[in-house]
């Protein structure tokens, strides 16, 4: 089934998606479920060819679990996404093999943590080459050009195929858990703070290479990462959760300079600038962050929110653009802000 | 008790107090040496630091760079195979280096303490909270249980922590990775010394957390007057929370400057290229990377030890060490070629 | 009596590696399925191994030989010793596998092989049951020291086979002389000592020849 990428249709379409994990009691012989983790709650969102969008937040947000689920490593609780037309969960679900081969080759992911994220056992060329391995796409004699070409796309040597994990760096290994990615020829990644466990010298290196990457190759990207001063680098577009839940997506210089949502404002106003002109009017927020098994009620934020009123907590804010076309904020009082 | 919902802005650095402008703390030339079975990795190969009553020092470098090698040195609790080889270290004007691990124990608390990057691990997951700090008091003030228990309990209130009562009673496993770590920085306080190296206090913890914590530093640090050390990789908490600031790099002093100095006007080719390789949630800019990798501390590379990586190195960089070289008052320097190069900071 | 010393430890051996061999093989077996897998297949396994773990497997090998004394009486003692050995000595493996498993199952590097489009069968056999092998080889070497310990107590106290000869046949013969000729008692015990510490070595030379981070 060939699926039809519209101009102007979004490669990626988030609908609605929910995802609960059971909280169980273990009994001697039964499970008793006791609760819900919200992990995702409702989150909908867009990328169109090309764009990278960034999805941040803070430890237990959702945004990883987000990325798992777009690329059904875990299975929705509900709602739809819809990859270059096609509908993923169907597809996994009830689809066919081919379809199934050709989602997994579209979409791919690079992992958090380039420690774990490669099979110690395997050498760099068992690595990249897995992808022709189960999808026969190349024939066998083109293998070892094609994994060449690939380790000198993200700027490492031949020589290195032959080699094990445990002998490289964490940023060379992010190289190739990139190079891996890339395999498959995908359209689409999901990067999973790609170098958020990278020393800051490194970082640069990652980052200006996957702005390369992007723009040679056409991809569109899903940056998830707590790292805001990364995001802005390499994203058009951000999303910013909370709790399950999306509270802003708007262009990445509104976000970062004109935030609406209070919770936005105060992640930004917390990051340290590296800059010593720079007076920060630090907000800082009471409390932690709540455990998503027991969200509160109505607006998740209002327990935290410097500007809380009655109606936050009674009432859930949509999420709507109504204020700035194209910003979108789930906040009663976004108005103040404009 | 704080109220946390009160805007803080930061002060400019004139507006802190240096107390009596005397060293606290002496480095010098120190080396601290790892003898593993795959070689001995120069950890520390000839680092110096002052720091001053009362300051806020900030000691910056990536991983390898030796800043959590400096505090352990000084608090002479170098893990195993590690072991202090050379240089001297002085602490209110007596030598650290010659001191009997009894009389380091009598320091440890009183006089210096530490606060580490991982409060899981660093606070005993089998003790209590209370126990975790009454532990402490009882053996360095030699306060009964009691009273060791009420002085937990004002110290958690100290560090802001809500409920504390029941907070006492908890195990760390119980508590979110922000509590955890301001209980660590309530034990790291707890028999109120004089210097406190903070070592990467928040890289564990998430963003607004982080504010949380890092307020909390600056408010202690003022109102006990206390020395901080702040360890740390990010440029950001060291533009915010510092006055001066030592750069290290493979175990060696790059730069030591005033932070605004530093920013402004750096003269080392490594602080140059750090500043501009890090991005700022201010502004969109292109990120000049480094290339290159941190370099094998058991052979770390000949004469400048940044060469390798440095954009403006020429011969003598590989061959002779530059050592460090006085730019103006306050301000060193080890390149060879300082005076020479234009090198760009960071404009406000 | 140190030619009759040699002469036994192919049988002695022969229970060890033999056992060992099926035990471990059942094991990873049960203990993988039962790592890998969610919901009711999981718990089912789980009980089973933690059934098969609780069994006293000596006692049940001294029951069966004196119950099937006609087999032993055969020359099929020693197999038989074998087979209960091999049919409920596999739990301890199956535990760690099982543990391992799970925590291999949820490390990036599977999760990228699935991505990627790997199915179930190459994510067990390529990338989890390599990774698990060095636990895994240590306790087996322990295992053959351990299950030849078995077989030398079986036959000291009686109930092996009194027409091959074992180790432990020639403890139990050796024993009413301790006092007198000492060395007939001697060359075994000390073959069992070597070869048990011997295996025991081996295990982690073995662990540490797998480990690719070792390899310069």
């Amino acid at each position: 089934m060939q699926s039809t990428a519209d101009k102007g249709r979004p490669i990626l379409e988030v609908n609605s998606l929910v995802e609960y994990f059971d909280v169980v009691e273990r009994g001697i012989l039964q499970k008793k479920k006791i609760g819900d983790v919200h992990a995702v709650d409702n989150v909908t969102f867009h990328i169109s060819a090309g764009e990278t969008l960034g999805l941040v937040g803070e430890s237990g947000c959702g945004k990883t679990t987000t990325g798992k689920v777009i690329l059904y490593l875990e299975k929705p609780t509900s709602g739809s996404i819809l990859f270059e037309g096609m509908n993923v969960v169907e597809t996994f679900e009830n689809g066919n093999q081919t379809d199934r081969k050709q989602l997994r080759r579209r979409m791919q992911m690079v992992f958090q943590n380039p420690y774990n994220s490669l099979d110690p056992r395997m050498t760099v060329y068992d690595i990249i080459s897995e992808a022709f391995v189960i999808h026969r796409n190349i024939p066998k004699n083109q293998w070892t050009d094609r994994v060449y070409e690939l380790l000198r796309m993200v700027n490492l040597e031949e020589y290195h195929a032959e080699r094990y994990p445990h002998e490289f760096s964490g940023g060379q290994r992010q190289r190739i858990a990139i190079a891996r990615a890339l395999a498959v020829d995908p359209k689409f990644v999901i990067l999973d703070e790609p170098v958020s466990s990278l020393d800051v010298s490194i970082r640069a290196q990652i980052l200006n290479l996957l702005i390369d990457l992007q723009r040679n190759k056409h991809l569109s990207y899903l940056y998830i990462s707590h790292d805001l001063s990364s995001v802005r680098q390499i994203s058009q577009r951000v999303a910013v959760m909370y709790l399950g839940e999306i509270v802003e997506l708007a262009r990445a210089d509104e976000i970062f300079d004109k935030p609406l949502h209070p919770y936005t404002q105060a992640l930004i106003s917390a990051v340290p600038v590296p800059d010593v002109d720079h007076k920060t009017t630090r907000i800082i927020l009471p409390g932690e962050v709540p455990s998503p098994i027991n969200p509160p009620q109505a607006c998740r934020f209002h327990p935290r929110c410097p500007h809380a009123t009655d109606i936050c907590k009674q009432i859930a804010p949509k999420f709507e653009d109504k204020l700035i076309e194209g910003h979108f904020v789930a906040c009663h009082h976004a108005d103040k802000f404009v | 008790m704080t109220d946390y919902l009160t805007p803080s802005t930061r002060d400019s650095v004139n507006e802190w107090d240096h107390r009596l402008s005397e060293k606290l703390l002496e480095i010098s030339n120190l080396r601290t040496y790892f003898f593993t079975e795959a070689g001995v990795v120069k950890a520390l190969d000839g680092m110096s630091l002052e720091v001053n009553r009362g300051q806020a020092v900030g000691l910056v470098g990536e991983s390898g760079s030796g800043k959590s090698v400096t505090a352990q040195s000084v608090l002479r609790i170098v893990p195993r195979p590690g072991r202090i080889v050379a240089g001297s270290v002085k602490f209110e004007g007596e030598d650290l280096l010659s001191k009997s691990d009894d009389d380091m124990r009598k320091l440890r608390g009183p006089k210096m303490a530490i606060v580490f990057q991982d409060p899981t691990t660093s606070l005993n997951p089998v003790f209590t909270v209370e126990r975790q700090l009454t532990d402490i008091l009882m053996l360095h003030r030699d306060l009964t249980k009691e009273a060791a228990s009420k002085r937990a309990l004002s110290l958690l209130e100290r560090v802001g922590i809500q409920e504390p009562e029941k907070r006492l009673k908890a195990y760390p496993h119980e508590l979110s990775g922000g509590m955890k770590q301001r209980i660590a920085i309530a034990r790291a306080l707890s028999c109120e010394p004089m210097l406190l190296f903070a070592d990467e206090p928040t890289t564990n913890l998430d963003v607004t957390i982080q504010a949380q914590v890092l307020e909390l530093l600056k408010q202690l640090q003022r109102e006990l007057n206390m020395t901080m050390v702040m360890i740390t990789h990010d440029m950001g908490i060291i533009a915010d929370m510092t006055e001066r600031v030592t750069v290290l790099y493979a175990g060696k002093v790059m730069e030591v400057a005033d932070t605004p100095t530093l920013f402004h006007s750096p003269k080392h080719p490594y602080t140059e290229a750090l500043l501009k390789a890090v991005p700022s949630v201010k502004q969109t800019r292109a990120l000049e990377v480094i290339p290159g990798n941190i370099p094998n501390l058991i052979e770390p590379p000949s004469g400048c030890v940044f060469n390798p990586r440095c954009k403006y190195a020429k011969d003598v960089c590989m061959k002779q060490e530059p050592l460090l070289e006085k730019v103006e008052e306050g301000h060193y320097v080890a390149c060879h070629f300082w005076r020479e190069l234009k090198l760009e900071g960071r404009a406000g | 009596m140190f030619s009759e010393t040699v002469d036994a430890a192919h049988n002695d051996l022969y229970v060890g590696l033999a056992a060992t061999l099926i035990t471990t093989l059942i094991g990873v077996a049960v203990g993988a399925l039962a790592g890998y897998f969610k919901g009711v297949v999981s718990d089912v396994l789980l009980g089973l191994i933690q059934m098969f773990f609780v069994i006293p497997v000596l006692l049940l090998i001294l029951l069966f030989a004196r119950v099937f004394s006609v087999l032993v009486f055969h020359g099929l003692g020693l197999t038989l010793i074998v087979l209960i050995l091999a049919f409920f000595g596999w739990s301890g493996i199956a535990f760690i596998v099982r543990g391992e498993t799970f925590r291999l199952k949820e490390m990036e590097f599977v999760q990228a092989a699935r991505s990627l489009g790997a199915g179930s069968y190459r994510l067990l056999f390529r990338h989890i049951v390599p990774n698990i092998l060095s636990p895994v080889i240590v306790v087996a070497t322990l295992n053959i020291a351990g299950f030849i310990l078995t077989e030398v107590v079986v036959s000291f106290l009686g109930f092996g086979d009194p027409n091959t000869s074992t180790w432990g046949l020639l403890l139990n013969e050796g024993f009413p002389y301790v006092r007198t000729s000492w060395w007939v008692s001697l060359f075994p015990g000390l073959a069992v000592v070597f070869c048990v510490l011997g295996f025991n070595l081996m295990g982690d030379g073995l662990s540490d020849a797998l480990n690719p981070r070792l390899r310069e």
